[in-house]
């Protein structure tokens, strides 16, 4: 991704304003962190701590082996695969039509997004267009997800700090108790909380229910009015500010080598949201302020993600004023298996997910079945980052820093 | 000291007993009551389906404990393992031994119970650690790590937070520290100031000495599994959770008695009433302690210790030297 | 006082969520109000003239991404109702332990045969309660469906202007 392109792109952050600039330190060749994580033995008596794959704390089952001094990390490697499914070689046994359910479980606290970035390559491979009201749904729905995704992640969060006996299962049974309002719009809209099945190929599955923009919108009123009270036992807490503020730092150098997206970046004062470089759905009808925070550290990650939450509960009660009248499919309706069929090609797409540049680059040789379907998580690049992060912190520390990077191990591992 | 039944062996034995069975079924209901508290103020219900209100769930809950596998892992210290739950409800109940529950219905009212009580209060990181020593897992060794650390540093402000009550009624007795409140001159109120803000380094010193919540470091169930407890089931981990719940009451009673005027209340001095009292005074802070612990999030192991030695430590001292300077004052004839 | 009031500040929100209403439920005793889309488990339909709708075409079949439906198609016969040659399933099962509840099936049935329910499939202690024989199916018939059908489902994709009436759905059911 060119980062020239859009750096003069709109700047219009109220929130991030506020936020004070931090100069981002230049910084040598880094050495690889990754190369002795077999052979390493450290000076002194270390103990190796296999941290998860059970363990709480580690947002499913990520496996961080950690060399411990005390509780000082000296050094961590985090291992993946635990939760490997082998989805993209599902995804080329597959048909185009079937595969959109699938993708639903990789990222399972937003799966509207994955659905969205897979029918989108799907159909930038086919050539077909999307109308508009179907578009505006789309946007509606991914915006609203990530409202949930976020919610679910400041709950998990404060539960990762707090623990499960003390205020941090208060934030987050506040958390879920409003995650589970956007699911029940969804609900209402798909008939399923978890695993929706709303996108297809050329357009949406379902249409508005009679009342739904009327709900939506009391729903997105009562998240807005209740958002301040997390923050009143969370970011106001000056308890919370000494465990987030100034740990987990990246610099947005390491963070674009490490490709890093959506708030992890956004936090290191890169302004980097492709709703704004390219836009897709109908985000080039309506303007999206991306949230941004300067210091890269937990609780710049924290603000981006709240002031998210804001931005998009603004877009999607704007725009679900403004949903057009018209189809929600684009092409014939799907009736059999094979009713999608590409013409030979490749096609890449990425979406701003909840958790940043979530791509699919697929290829077709011209069967109704892709020849090959590559997902792009951010999850798995924003867990890249933990061993450059992680030493010289100690164990409640780690916890907090991988809370902050918002991974989903099925996206991830996929 | 006046003994209710003929020989002090016997007065000790009795309300012992009665006390600490009467303590132990209130500590399940307390447990009880936590759960609804902690459920409505998260939106919840709470224990609901088992008895009317949930309120056979203490009972229900005892049973699953006790019907549980109960597992010692073969790589454990297995005397160490085993012998630290109970000694963790044991230390637990020790200080009891020196509450005044009344006048008159205390199990021993050593000359010495402030001291009695902050050597039992000091036990407490004996069985967290042989715990996390004797359960071979490295998140229970980190767990006991910690709470070593913790209860060390804690225990210098927690005995600078009882002195003053001490220096203020001139007497380490504990039924003559409430006496020297009685009439509604409680020390949390009057003198101002050291009082109130011992009575505060008091709670946060002996939870935290106990690793009890909110200062649970050595449990962090986020960062180190479930940290001493880790490795045990059943009534093991039951005894644990029983000591810690027990401990916090403890606390709240030795509060109230140190700086709320113990057992002393409007109305005559009759026994039941003074019981009374002493039981609402001990509801109300506990119920101020779960509402401070379910309200905040936890501090870092490390941030924890600079509380205590950059704060808490220093604040003990002055308060101690202005307790001191008040009584020294008033000795002077300066209460004009 | 930087420190202390925001500490506070929390108690408060605390204390202001306790007087809160519980959102939560004791839901298998307490019934739960549910969207009309809500889709759980599956029904086979009868058509009006009392034929089984279902003409074992095994659209179902080939689309379903975990392949968990298995259709038996008969020989082609004369419907007792209308006279008729039509196609006949002679089985039809369904195992919900792998199905991910997608709707595709729904969406491609030709003849509005396969609907999904709103009634969740109660738990059960062997794999067999998992397993919807054509049996089960059809006494799912009996349960509040969900709105969507094949028909209406493709109807609503048409992306033609004429099909525009449909967006609005259909009326809705009351909760279970």
């Amino acid at each position: 991704m060119a980062m020239s392109a859009h750096a003069t792109a709109h700047t219009s952050q109220a929130k991030a304003a506020e936020l004070p600039r931090v100069p981002t330190p230049a910084i040598g060749p880094r050495a690889n962190p990754y190369l002795d994580a077999d052979s390493f033995e450290g000076e002194g008596d270390l103990m190796v701590l296999n941290m998860g794959p059970q363990h709480p704390s580690t947002h499913g089952v990520l496996r961080l082996k950690l060399w411990l001094d005390g509780e000082v990390v000296i050094k961590a490697v985090p291992y993946l695969g635990y939760l490997h499914r082998g989805v993209e070689k599902l995804l080329e046994k597959l048909s185009y039509v079937q595969s959109t359910p699938i993708v639903d479980k990789n990222d399972y606290v937003a799966s509207m997004t994955n659905e969205l970035a897979l029918v989108m390559a799907f159909e930038k491979l086919e050539g077909c267009e999307v109308p508009r009201r179907a578009r505006y749904l789309r946007t509606i729905c991914a915006e609203m997800q990530r409202v949930a995704s976020h919610l679910l992640w400041l709950g998990t969060f404060a539960l990762d700090m707090g623990g499960a006996l003390g205020g941090g299962t208060t934030a987050f049974m506040y958390c879920l108790r409003e995650r589970e309002r956007i699911l029940d719009l969804f609900e209402e809209l798909t008939g399923a909380r978890f695993h929706y099945h709303m996108m297809q190929i050329g357009g949406v599955r379902h249409d508005l229910p009679v009342g739904w923009d009327v709900h939506m919108k009391q729903v997105a009123a009562d998240i807005r009015a209740r958002i301040p009270e997390y923050e009143s036992m969370l970011s106001a807490n000056p308890i919370f500010r000494s465990r987030t503020k100034g740990i987990g730092r990246i610099d947005a150098r390491l963070a674009m080598e490490l490709g890093l997206s959506g708030p992890n970046l956004r936090a290191c004062g890169v302004d980097f949201d492709l709703r704004r470089s390219q836009p897709y759905a109908a985000y080039d009808e309506i303007e999206v302020h991306s949230a941004l925070a300067y210091e890269g550290d937990v609780y710049a990650r924290y603000q981006v993600r709240v002031a998210e939450m804001y931005e998009s509960l603004r877009i999607a009660t704007a725009l679900v004023d403004g949903v057009p009248a018209g189809p929600i499919m684009g092409r014939k309706p799907i009736e059999t298996v094979n009713a999608v069929k590409p013409p030979a090609g490749e096609a890449y797409v990425a979406i701003d997910s909840p958790r940043g540049e979530l791509g699919c680059w697929v290829v077709s040789d011209g069967s109704p079945r892709p020849y090959r379907c590559k997902l792009r998580p951010p999850s798995y690049h924003a867990l890249a980052a933990l061993p450059y992060l992680l030493p010289g912190t100690t164990i409640p520390d780690v916890v907090v820093i991988l809370g902050s990077l918002d991974p989903i191990m099925g996206e991830a591992d996929r | 000291m006046n003994v209710l039944f003929g020989s002090p062996a016997l007065h000790a034995l009795v309300l012992g007993v009665g006390i600490v069975s009467a303590l132990l079924g209130v500590t399940s209901y307390f447990i009880w009551f936590e759960r609804k508290f902690a459920g409505r103020m998260q939106s919840r219900i709470g224990p609901k389906h088992v008895g009317p209100y949930g309120l056979l769930q203490p009972i229900a809950d005892a049973f699953k404990l006790l019907i549980k596998a109960d597992i010692t892992p073969d790589t454990a210290d297995r005397a160490l393992f085993n012998l630290a739950p109970l000694l963790a409800v044991c230390v637990a109940l020790l200080s009891l031994a020196v509450l005044p529950l009344a006048s008159g219905l205390v199990i021993a009212d050593l000359d010495v119970g402030v001291l009695f009580f902050l050597a039992a209060g000091a036990l407490t990181v004996v069985p967290t650690w042989m715990a996390g020593w004797g359960s071979n897992n490295k998140y229970a060794l980190l767990g006991g790590m910690r709470a070593i650390a913790q209860s060390v540093a804690y225990g210098v402000p927690l005995v600078l937070a009882a002195l003053v009550p001490v220096i203020l009624s001139g007497s380490m007795k504990l039924s003559d520290i409430v006496a020297a409140q009685a009439g509604g001159h409680w020390f949390a109120l009057w003198p101002p100031g050291p009082g109130l803000g011992a009575g505060v380094l008091f709670v946060l010193a002996s939870l935290a000495e106990g690793n009890r919540i909110p200062f649970d470091i050595p449990e962090a169930e986020s960062e180190l599994v479930s940290g001493i407890s880790t490795e045990y089931t059943g009534m093991k981990f039951g005894m644990f959770y029983l000591g810690e719940y027990v401990h916090s009451l403890v606390v709240a009673a030795l509060f109230v008695t140190l700086f709320l005027g113990g057992y002393d209340g409007p109305g005559p001095d009759v026994l039941a009433l003074q019981l009374l009292w002493f039981v609402l005074k001990v509801s109300l802070v506990s119920v101020l302690l779960l509402w401070v612990r379910w309200s905040y999030v936890r501090l870092r192991s490390d941030q924890l210790m600079t509380l205590c030695w950059k704060y808490l430590l220093p604040s003990g001292l002055l308060l101690v030297a202005a307790s001191a300077v008040w009584v020294w004052w008033t000795e002077q004839g300066g209460s004009r | 006082m930087s420190v202390i009031a925001p500490l506070l500040d929390a108690l408060r929100t605390t204390i202001r969520n306790l007087g809160r209403k519980p959102i939560t439920a004791m839901h298998p005793f307490e019934p739960r109000t549910r969207a009309p889309r809500y889709r759980q488990s599956f029904a086979l339909l009868h058509e009006a003239n009392g034929d089984e709708a279902c003409i074992g075409c095994k659209k179902c079949e080939k689309i379903c991404p975990s392949e968990v439906i298995v259709v038996g198609t008969a020989a082609k016969r004369e419907s007792p109702a209308t006279g008729k040659k039509r196609g006949w399933a002679d089985d039809f099962t369904l195992d919900l332990q792998a199905c991910i509840v997608c709707e595709l099936c729904v969406q491609v049935c030709p003849v509005d045969a396969i609907v999904m329910v709103r009634v969740p499939n109660a738990p059960g202690f062997e794999r067999e309660d998992l397993f919807l024989t054509m049996k089960r199916l059809y006494e799912n018939e009996a349960l509040p469906h969900a709105p969507a059908i094949g028909s209406s489902m493709i109807a609503s994709h048409n992306p033609a202007p004429a099909s525009q009436a449909q967006a609005a759905a259909p009326a809705q059911e009351p909760g279970t």
